[in-house]
């Protein structure tokens, strides 16, 4: 049930009705909340229903225990069971074949063809995220972050909740638990925020799907293209991913809104990043801040001598996250040495005064190195192999022009910039004006319904959202 | 119930009409946007609709009916009046149908055959003789790629409520888009609008190495429009009579036209034949729908064999046939015989129908089509049809 599809408007009006008509106290309501989310879910899958129940019951009592048990190790033992089951859903789910086929491959380098068996099971959507989502309550609070809450219907809801179940953003216990306990009521001028929220985020979408056109040229076709095709369909991707993703999270919040609860943004205009460290404070930051808490500090974070290399393993397992895949982990492994080495360089006294530079031409300059490097990474994450990938990055830097453009291309590399930018214009509109935007009713919902309108008149036969797959 | 209470139910008002009104205007714009750009189904596939609106008067024909079935090149390559006369002359009467269409995949006609199969089980008929074409470049992977973003469009204009509702129940987001589409939208989806739009961004096909023969157009241009006075003498009182298209009777017939018009009509076809218009032709062919190679989507040949047995059930004798191939301009390579050998022989038993090859056949040659698939109707139809007639005149005047 995709937020931009018929079903889901019929769904949120009929859940909308009985939410805002029926059932007025907050028990019910709560409630009401959970069967819905069950309901959302289990149109995708509804046999992954007790998983998700599951997995959040075990983790609620577990936190219940941890903060009650009395000795460290009892403590650590309770939250290691925490870790395991987790990973271990993740690990059987997600990288089970993953792993078995890799060892295969491996072991036929070396002369052996083993029999091996796959599971062959089906991802269950949403899966890394509420995973990742009910593991951060149990740490939180094994580490003393927060009081474990009494309240296995809130906690399950709250992992539940349907806005942000199935594709983020993150949410830590902290932030979104306690709204739960007390279900808030939304004010006309969240609403209205809600509103914007969603029909940005819906232009977004819309816009991702014409980009994975050109975007697939490159990267399906397996044809010769030129230069300037090849970075057309590597910026195509570039927009297309972010518009998919980010599109969707701000629909997410954007509902969240519209019911009165508040999920902080998970996009803050990544590709104007100035540095990759700055791309990922700005990218999918409900994940990278995830990792930084949960990985990067338990491993050391800056206070040993390792910091460079936990920055590159954060990095290769935030990879790995996104899918089971080498050419997701090279990914990862990419942006962990693009990072280790603007500390490294960072550091060194040549280096200090550019990157510290404020001056406009010095930014321009780190802006356009930064975005070179995010594009070169996302030819990783698209490809279809490794060979794919190394062919793409080959034809990116080949200037011997022996592959001709056609006679469209310049015209649609010139769109897809412009739809880039589109994007990044719209979100840097919500970011600056939206205050002004919503005071201004006659301007407000005009410019709102014509956005519905744009996105109800383009559409693409495949409009999946590519984050459900992670 | 508490002042909160009341001001939540206020602000809850207060969004459940912004959707609602949001949408409607929305909507509202999306429809006057269709209307003022004439989208709809009778402007996208109106001769289907035509042949949909005429099925209770074909239904109510006293005599034996025939219909042929299929693509374009049926639409080309059979001429009703022509069968209906030569068998008329050999003593056997019956009413014969062109139901050949361009732009409908096996998909789409698998829908539009359960239509006829309504009306004709409504109406108690039966179909005397269903010939089926199964063309095989309509059934290719590149076919039904290219044919996305008309999917749910064509369903809604097709496929009947109770379809609907059954592909609601597997899959009630597809079921709630397709009324979403049918309803609301005039049946005009997203997807079609951009299809539409962004044709000119597409990546160009190849297009023919060899020069146009800029005099041969010329002529042609100047043929074609004399043609079109020709019928204005030929046909002066015509009127929409059911031998038209609307009626899927097929047109005129050379045995009507005068012997100046047939020396146009000649004229008009051999201008046609220049390199760079087959060789063109050809090249798209080969980008829309894989002509040469043939990879066939199983999911279209499933389709196909719903086609036939969706015939089977009303008619008295179903034969599935091949049309005539221009082999001077398409040649399939030896793996794209393959393909087709098993894809027939998995419709042979899917369908208990042998299925007839009349690719190569004696009575039309390479000169008589129009293009590199499509037969022309005064030497290809004719030829065609007098063939189809020699082969199932024996059968009809049995039943």
């Amino acid at each position: 049930m995709l937020f931009n599809t018929p079903i889901f408007l019929l769904f949120f009006l009929v859940f909308l009705l009985f939410y805002g008509f029926v059932f007025l106290r907050q028990t019910p309501r709560l409630y009401f909340i959970l069967v819905a989310s069950l309901v959302f879910y289990g149109a995708w899958n509804y046999k992954f229903i007790p998983l998700l129940v599951g997995s959040s019951v075990v983790d609620y009592y577990l936190a219940l225990a941890i903060a009650g048990a009395v000795t460290p190790q009892a403590r650590k033992l309770l939250l290691t069971a925490s870790v395991i089951m987790n990973l271990g859903i993740l690990a059987l789910f997600k990288y089970a074949d993953f792993a078995i086929q890799s060892v295969a491959e491996l072991m036929s380098g070396f002369g052996y063809t083993p029999d091996t068996v796959t599971l062959s099971w089906v991802l269950p959507v949403g899966i890394s995220f509420y995973t990742f989502q009910s593991m951060s309550y149990t740490i939180d609070v094994y580490r003393g972050d927060m009081h474990a809450r009494k309240g296995l219907v809130q906690f399950t809801t709250a992992l539940a909740f349907f806005p942000q179940l199935v594709a983020g953003p993150i949410l830590r216990a902290r932030q979104i638990l306690p709204q739960f306990h007390n279900i808030p009521i939304p004010t006309w001028a969240n609403a209205k925020h809600g509103f914007l929220l969603i029909v940005v985020g819906w232009m977004k979408k819309t816009v991702a799907d014409l980009l994975a056109i050109p975007a697939a040229a490159v990267f399906d076709s397996g044809a010769s293209v030129s230069l300037l095709e090849t970075w057309t369909g590597v910026l195509a991707f570039a927009g297309q991913i972010y518009g998919d993703f980010s599109g969707y999270s701000d629909m997410a919040i954007g509902l969240a809104l519209l019911l009165g609860f508040k999920i902080p943004l998970n996009f803050r205009l990544p590709y104007f990043a100035t540095s990759p460290v700055d791309f990922w404070r700005r990218w999918h930051i409900s994940l990278s801040s995830w990792l930084r808490d949960y990985l990067y500090i338990p491993l050391g974070g800056n206070r040993n001598n390792h910091r460079l290399r936990n920055i590159f393993i954060t990095m290769l397992l935030g990879g790995l996250w996104h899918g089971a895949a080498w050419t997701y982990v090279i990914w990862g492994a990419f942006h962990g040495f693009i990072i280790t080495a603007t500390h490294y360089l960072g550091g060194l006294k040549i280096f200090a005064g550019f990157s510290n530079s404020s001056s406009r031409w010095a930014k321009l300059t780190q802006w356009a190195i930064t975005l070179y490097l995010v594009l070169l990474a996302w030819v990783f994450f698209r490809a279809s192999s490794l060979d794919s990938a190394l062919a793409i990055l080959s034809d990116m830097h080949d200037l011997s022009g022996h592959v001709n453009s056609g006679p469209m291309a310049l015209s649609i590399f010139f769109m897809t910039a412009s739809a880039f930018l589109l994007m990044h214009l719209l979100d840097l509109f919500v970011i600056r004006r939206a205050d002004r935007f919503e005071a201004r009713p006659w301007l407000f919902w005009p410019l709102l319904v014509i956005g519905v309108t744009l996105c109800l008149l383009i559409g693409e036969p495949s409009n999946e959202f590519i984050y459900f797959q992670f | 119930m508490n002042s909160s209470t009341s001001s939540s139910d206020w602000v809850f008002v207060k969004i459940f009409l912004a959707i609602v009104l949001g949408m409607g205007a929305a909507m509202g714009i999306v429809r006057v946007f269709v209307w003022l750009n004439d989208a709809s189904a009778e402007t996208i596939i109106g001769r289907v609709m035509e042949a949909k609106a005429a099925l209770p008067e074909i239904v109510a024909t006293e005599v034996p009916v025939v219909m042929v079935y299929g693509s374009s090149l049926v639409q080309a390559a059979f001429s009703p009046r022509e069968f209906d006369q030569q068998l008329a002359e050999l003593g056997t009467e019956v009413k014969s149908f062109n139901f050949g269409f361009g732009g409908l995949n096996p998909y789409f006609q698998d829908f539009l055959s359960r239509r006829i199969h309504e009306e004709f089980d409504a109406g108690g008929k039966r179909l005397k003789l269903a010939i089926i074409e199964f063309n095989p470049f309509q059934a290719t992977q590149s076919r039904w790629q290219g044919a996305l973003s008309s999917v749910d469009s064509f369903i809604t204009m097709l496929a009947n409520d109770q379809e609907i509702r059954e592909i609601s129940l597997q899959d009630p987001e597809r079921g709630a888009l397709l009324f979403n589409i049918k309803y609301l939208r005039n049946d005009i989806s997203a997807e079609m609008i951009t299809s539409f739009y962004g044709r000119p961004f597409r990546s160009p096909r190849a297009r023919s190495q060899l020069q146009e023969d800029q005099q041969a157009e010329k002529v042609r241009d100047e043929l074609g429009q004399l043609l079109n006075q020709q019928f204005e003498k030929d046909y002066p009182d015509y009127g929409g009579e059911e031998w038209g298209w609307g009626w899927q009777g097929g047109g005129t017939i050379p045995s009507e036209r005068s012997a100046e018009t047939l020396e146009i009509v000649n004229r008009f076809y051999a201008a046609g034949q220049t390199d760079y218009r087959m060789d063109n032709d050809r090249l798209f062919r080969i980008d829309c729908c894989d002509i040469l190679e043939m990879n066939f989507e199983p999911l279209l040949v499933e389709a196909f064999i719903r086609i036939v047995h969706n015939f089977q059930q009303f008619s008295d004798q179903v034969e599935v046939i091949l049309l005539p191939r221009n082999t001077d301009w398409i040649e399939y390579t030896p793996e794209a015989r393959q393909r087709l050998e098993y894809t027939i022989s998995a419709i042979e038993a899917a369908t208990g129908v042998s299925v007839r090859n009349y690719q190569s056949i004696d009575a039309v040659n390479n000169k008589m089509f129009a293009d590199t698939t499509h037969l022309n109707r005064y030497q290809g139809a004719v030829g065609f049809t007098g063939f189809l007639v020699d082969q199932y005149a024996d059968d009809l005047r049995q039943h």
